[in-house]
C-alpha cells in the first residue's frame, strides 16, 4: 500500500493535484476556517455514502439506483431501534450491518439476479422500481412525516480562539476512511475480493477459471447494501429523515463516481472534497446560499460533457 | 494507385501495442489474406481500418485520401465495409431489414430503393425467404446475411473477418464460391482467416502479422514455406 | 395491406372527438389526464427504442409549462401559440444537452437529463420573473376553462404523438433506433450516424414533452416549481410503458389508459404511498413481463395466426 502511494507521487499530475488541494485548504483555512471544517465533514459524508456504490458499480458493474434508499432504510432502522428499544444509533450500526447483509442478499435474489447480463437499461429500470418500492413502503409504514433523533452528543463542539465548530461530524471522516481502507483490504487481501475484481474485468473468463460468479455478484451486492445500510444510522444521528431522503444521495454518489472515474475508490474521496468544499463555500454566503444545489448539478453536467467529448475524440 | 495504403499504422491499448508500424498497400480488385497466430493484431487491424478504433499514430489512405481520423460510419460512406468475427445480426430486424441497413445508411437510399437493392443482393447471395426473423436462420445464412449487409453499402473494399469459422466442409465450399463471385464483380477483398485452405483458394497475396507487426508478405506458396511463419504458428501451438 | 388498422384508428379518433357531446365534465377531465400521460408515455418510449432512457420528462414538461405561462402573461401571446413556443424551447434545450452528452450512454445520459430537471427547478424557484417558490397563476385558464375545448386540445396532442410514433416505426428512423439498441458497432459499420439520430429523436420527444407540459399549465392555469416539475411526469410514463409494453405505439397507450384508471382508484384506497404499486409494477414488468401487456396480446395473436 505504501509502495503504491510512493508510486503515485512519482506521477506529475498527481503531485500537481495534491499541491493544488493543499493550497486550497490553506487559503480556505485562512479565509473562512469554518468552511474548511464543515466542508471536510460534508465531503466525508458524501464519500462515505458513495463508497459502497463505487464498490458495486466499479468492481462488478452493477448499478443500483436504490442505493440511497437502503441508507434511508438503515436510518429508519436506527430510529425505531432508538425509540422502541432505546438503542443508541451508533450501536445500531452493528445489527444494521447484519440485517442489511441478509436484506441485501434477499433483494439480490428477488431482483438483480435476474438482470445480470441483460441490457444495462433493465438494471436501471429495476433499480428505479426498487427505489420506489422501498421509499413508498416506508411511507406507508412510517408516514412521510420527517423524523429526527434528539441526541445530546451530536451537538458537541470545540472552540479554538473565538472560532467554534462541531466536532461530532468528524465521525463521518473516520467512517469514510474506515470504509475506504476496509474495502481496499477486502479487494486486495481476500480471495473473494480478488475474485470480485476478476469477475468485474471478465465475467466469462472468471467463470472459466472456476469462480462461482453468481456467488460473487451476490456477496458484493450484499456487502454494498450492508455497508450503506449501516451508514444509515450514522446519517440518521445528525440529519432529519423522511422516505425520499435517499434519492438525492443516490444521485450525488453516482455523480462523484462518474467524476472520479468508475473503478477508482480513492478518487471518490478527492472528488467528494471538491464538491463538499465548494458547496460549503457557496452556502456560507447568505446571498448565494440558495444556489448551492446548482453547483452539484453543474458539476455533474460539466464532467459528463467532458467525458462525452473525450469519448468522441478517442 | 493503391486503393488502401497504411503507413506506420500503430494502435496502442494502455501500454500494449496491438498494432505497430504496419505499412501495406492493397490494390484494386485484389483479394488479400491477412493471417497470423491468435493475438497477432488481425482484428485490431480490421477495427482500425474500419474506424472502430482511431490509430494512435500512422496514416491510413483510402482512394488517395487521408482517412486516419474519420469515424466508422464515415468510412462506410467512403466505401469500406466489413463483417464481424462473431456473428452480429440485429435481432430487432428481420433478414431483409438487416440487409437494408447498408443501403439506407451507407448509401442514403430511400426505403424503397434500399429494399429493392437488398432483394437483389439476397438473390445474388442465394438467400431465400427473406422476411424471416433472425431466430429462424441458420449460422451459414446469418453469415451470408452479414456479407449481404456489407455489400448493400456498395463498398469498394470489403473486409471478411473469419467468415468461415464454424462452418462445415460443404458450407465452407459454398462460402468460398460466394466470395469468388463477389470478387468476380470487381470487389477488392481483405480476408482474415484461420482456415488455410480458404486462403490458398481465394487470395492473390497474403500478409502475415505477428505481435502487431508485418512478419512477411507474398504469394501463399512462398509465405507458407517461410521459416518465420512456420515458427510463428508452431510457436503458438507449442504454447498451447 | 393492413388498411383496417388505420380505419379503426380513424373511427376511434372520430368517436373521441364527439365524446364531449355525451360526457359530463368529470369524465372529460379524467380523459384529459389519460391523454396527458399517454403523450408522455409514447414520447418516452420513442427514445427508449434506441436503448437510451431519458429521466428528464419532468424537466421538459416544466420548461414547456413555465415558458408558455411566461409568454402568455408577459408577451400577451395566444395560449396555443405560447404552448408551441414552450415545445420549441424544450426542444432547443434538448438539442444543447443532447449535443453535449449523447456520445455517452444509458446511466450517464439518464443522470444528465435528471440533472437538467433539477437545475431548471432550482432556477425557476430562485428567479423573480418565474414567481419564486410560489410560481405563477394565470388570470385565465385556456379556453376560459371550457371542458370540451381543453379536451380537444389534449386529444389533438395525444393523437399527434401517436401518429408521430407511427411515422417513427414506418420510416428509416425505425431502422436507426432498432439497430442502435441492438448493436451500435454494427449500426455504425453499416454507415449509420448514431449520434445524429439520437439527437434528433431526443429533441423531438423532448419537444413533445414540453408541449404536454405547456398544455398542462394552460389547462390548470398555474405553474409552480414542485407541480410543474413533478416527479409524477417521469414516474407514471415509465411505469405505463413497462406495463403496457415498450418498443411499440400501442403498449404505452394501453399502459396509459390502464394505469390512469388504476391510479385514480389507488389514490382512494392507499392515499399515502400508492406509488408503491407503481414500483411493484415496474419490477414485475422487467423481471417477468418483458413485452408488457401488448406483448402478451402479440404472442396470443401470433399463436392464433399459426
Amino acid at each position: 500500500m505504501i509502495n503504491s502511494i510512493v508510486n503515485k507521487f512519482r506521477q506529475r499530475n498527481f503531485v500537481l493535484g495534491f499541491v493544488a488541494v493543499l493550497v486550497i485548504f490553506v487559503l480556505l483555512g485562512i479565509y473562512k476556517p469554518y468552511v474548511l471544517i464543515e466542508g471536510i465533514q460534508r465531503s466525508s459524508l458524501y464519500a462515505l455514502i458513495a463508497l459502497p456504490m463505487a464498490l458495486l458499480l466499479g468492481v462488478v458493474g452493477i448499478i443500483n439506483l436504490a442505493h440511497g434508499d437502503f441508507m434511508m432504510l438503515g436510518a429508519y432502522f436506527a430510529y425505531f431501534m432508538n425509540v422502541q428499544l432505546g438503542m443508541d444509533p451508533l450501536v445500531a450500526v452493528v445489527p444494521a450491518l447484519i440485517v442489511f447483509f441478509i436484506f441485501g442478499m434477499i433483494s439480490y435474489y428477488i431482483t438483480f439476479k435476474h438482470v445480470i447480463g441483460a441490457p444495462e437499461l433493465n438494471q436501471l429500470l429495476l433499480g428505479f422500481g426498487l427505489s420506489l418500492v422501498l421509499g413508498q413502503a416506508v411511507n406507508i409504514i412510517a408516514t412521510n412525516q420527517p423524523r429526527k433523533l434528539s441526541l445530546d452528543y451530536v451537538s458537541s463542539s470545540m472552540k479554538i480562539g473565538d472560532f467554534q465548530f462541531g466536532t461530532y461530524e468528524f465521525i463521518y471522516v473516520a467512517a469514510a476512511i474506515l470504509v475506504l481502507v476496509g474495502l481496499q483490504l477486502f479487494l486486495k487481501k481476500t480471495r473473494t475480493g480478488q475474485a470480485a475484481l476478476a469477475v468485474g474485468q471478465n465475467p466469462r473468463g472468471a467463470k472459466v477459471v472456476g469462480i462461482n460468479i453468481n456467488w460473487i455478484y451476490l456477496i458484493v451486492f450484499a456487502i454494498s447494501v450492508a455497508i450503506i445500510g449501516a451508514i444509515g444510522p450514522i446519517f440518521g444521528t445528525r440529519n432529519t429523515i423522511f422516505p425520499e431522503v435517499g434519492l438525492a444521495y443516490t444521485l450525488k454518489s453516482f455523480a462523484l463516481i462518474a467524476v472520479a472515474g468508475i473503478g477508482s475508490l480513492t478518487g471518490v474521496l478527492w472528488v467528494s472534497l471538491i464538491l463538499g468544499l465548494s458547496e460549503c463555500l457557496v452556502l456560507s454566503s447568505l446571498e448565494y446560499a440558495k444556489w448551492s444545489d446548482i453547483i452539484f448539478f453543474a458539476l455533474i453536467i460539466g464532467v459528463i460533457m467532458y467525458r462525452s467529448h473525450q469519448r468522441q475524440v478517442k | 494507385m493503391a486503393l488502401l495504403k497504411t503507413t506506420n499504422l500503430t494502435r496502442q491499448f494502455g501500454g500494449l501495442a496491438a498494432l505497430s508500424d504496419v505499412s501495406m498497400e492493397i490494390n484494386e480488385k485484389e483479394v488479400v489474406g491477412v493471417i497470423g497466430p491468435n493475438g497477432a493484431g488481425k482484428s485490431t487491424f480490421t477495427n482500425v481500418i474500419a474506424g472502430l478504433y482511431l490509430p494512435t499514430s500512422g496514416k491510413i489512405e483510402f482512394k488517395g485520401r487521408d482517412i486516419s481520423m474519420t469515424l466508422a460510419h464515415e468510412r462506410c460512406h467512403l466505401g469500406i465495409a466489413r463483417t464481424f468475427q462473431l456473428m452480429r445480426p440485429l435481432h430487432g430486424l428481420n433478414m431483409l431489414e438487416n440487409i437494408m441497413m447498408g443501403g439506407l445508411f451507407g448509401k442514403g437510399h430511400s426505403l424503397k430503393v434500399a429494399r429493392n437493392n437488398a432483394m437483389e443482393i439476397c438473390q445474388f447471395m442465394a438467400l431465400e425467404k427473406v422476411e424471416r426473423p433472425i431466430s429462424a436462420m441458420t449460422a451459414l445464412e446469418i453469415k451470408k446475411m452479414e456479407i449481404a449487409r456489407a455489400l448493400a453499402t456498395e463498398p469498394s473494399l470489403l473486409f471478411l473477418d473469419e467468415v468461415m469459422a464454424g462452418l462445415n466442409k460443404d458450407e465452407t465450399m459454398e462460402m468460398i464460391e460466394t466470395v469468388r463471385k463477389i470478387n468476380g464483380q470487381g470487389m477488392t477483398i481483405i480476408i482474415i482467416e484461420h482456415v488455410m485452405r480458404v486462403i490458398r483458394e481465394l487470395t492473390h497475396r497474403v500478409i502475415v502479422l505477428e505481435w502487431g507487426k508485418v512478419l512477411c508478405e507474398g504469394l501463399y506458396e512462398d509465405v507458407s514455406a517461410d521459416q518465420r511463419v512456420i515458427t510463428a504458428y508452431l510457436g503458438e501451438e507449442s504454447e498451447c | 395491406m393492413k388498411y383496417w388498422k388505420y380505419m379503426i384508428f380513424a373511427v376511434c379518433v372520430l368517436v373521441a372527438i364527439s365524446l364531449p357531446k355525451f360526457l359530463g365534465v368529470y369524465p372529460l377531465q379524467m380523459l384529459n389526464i389519460i391523454f396527458i400521460y399517454m403523450a408522455l408515455a409514447v414520447s418516452w418510449d420513442m427514445l427508449l427504442r434506441s436503448g437510451q432512457m431519458s429521466l428528464g420528462v419532468a424537466g421538459f414538461c416544466g420548461i414547456g409549462g413555465y415558458t408558455t405561462v411566461l409568454c402568455t402573461i408577459n408577451l400577451g401571446l395566444n395560449p396555443l401559440v405560447s404552448i408551441l413556443i414552450g415545445a420549441l424551447l424544450a426542444g432547443l434545450i434538448a438539442l444543447l444537452v443532447g449535443y453535449a452528452v449523447l456520445h455517452l450512454r444509458l446511466l450517464y445520459f439518464a443522470i444528465v437529463t435528471l440533472a437538467v430537471t433539477e437545475i431548471f427547478r432550482i432556477l425557476v424557484r430562485n428567479f423573480d420573473i418565474t414567481g419564486g417558490p410560489e410560481g405563477i397563476i394565470l388570470p385565465n385558464a385556456i379556453f376560459k376553462g371550457d371542458a370540451a375545448g381543453t379536451y380537444w386540445l389534449m386529444l389533438a396532442i395525444a393523437v399527434f404523438t401517436i401518429i408521430l410514433s407511427w411515422v417513427f416505426q414506418k420510416t428509416r428512423i425505425h431502422f436507426a433506433l432498432t439497430s442502435t439498441a441492438n448493436d451500435e458497432i454494427v449500426a455504425a459499420s453499416s454507415g449509420l450516424n448514431i449520434f445524429k439520430y439520437l439527437v434528433i429523436v431526443f429533441v423531438i420527444t423532448s419537444a413533445i414533452q414540453g408541449m404536454v407540459g405547456g398544455a398542462y399549465a394552460q389547462i390548470y392555469g398555474f405553474v409552480t416549481p414542485e407541480s410543474s416539475f413533478s416527479v409524477n411526469f417521469v414516474l407514471l410514463p415509465v411505469t405505463m410503458v413497462l406495463l403496457g409494453g415498450s418498443n411499440s405505439t400501442w403498449g404505452p397507450v394501453i399502459g396509459a389508459v390502464l394505469l390512469s384508471v388504476i391510479a385514480e382508484a389507488l389514490k382512494l384506497v392507499i392515499p399515502y404511498g400508492h406509488l408503491l404499486v407503481y414500483g411493484i409494477i415496474m419490477i414485475v414488468a422487467i423481471l417477468w413481463l418483458p413485452g408488457g401487456i401488448y406483448g402478451i396480446f402479440k404472442k396470443i395473436g401470433a399463436k392464433a395466426h399459426n
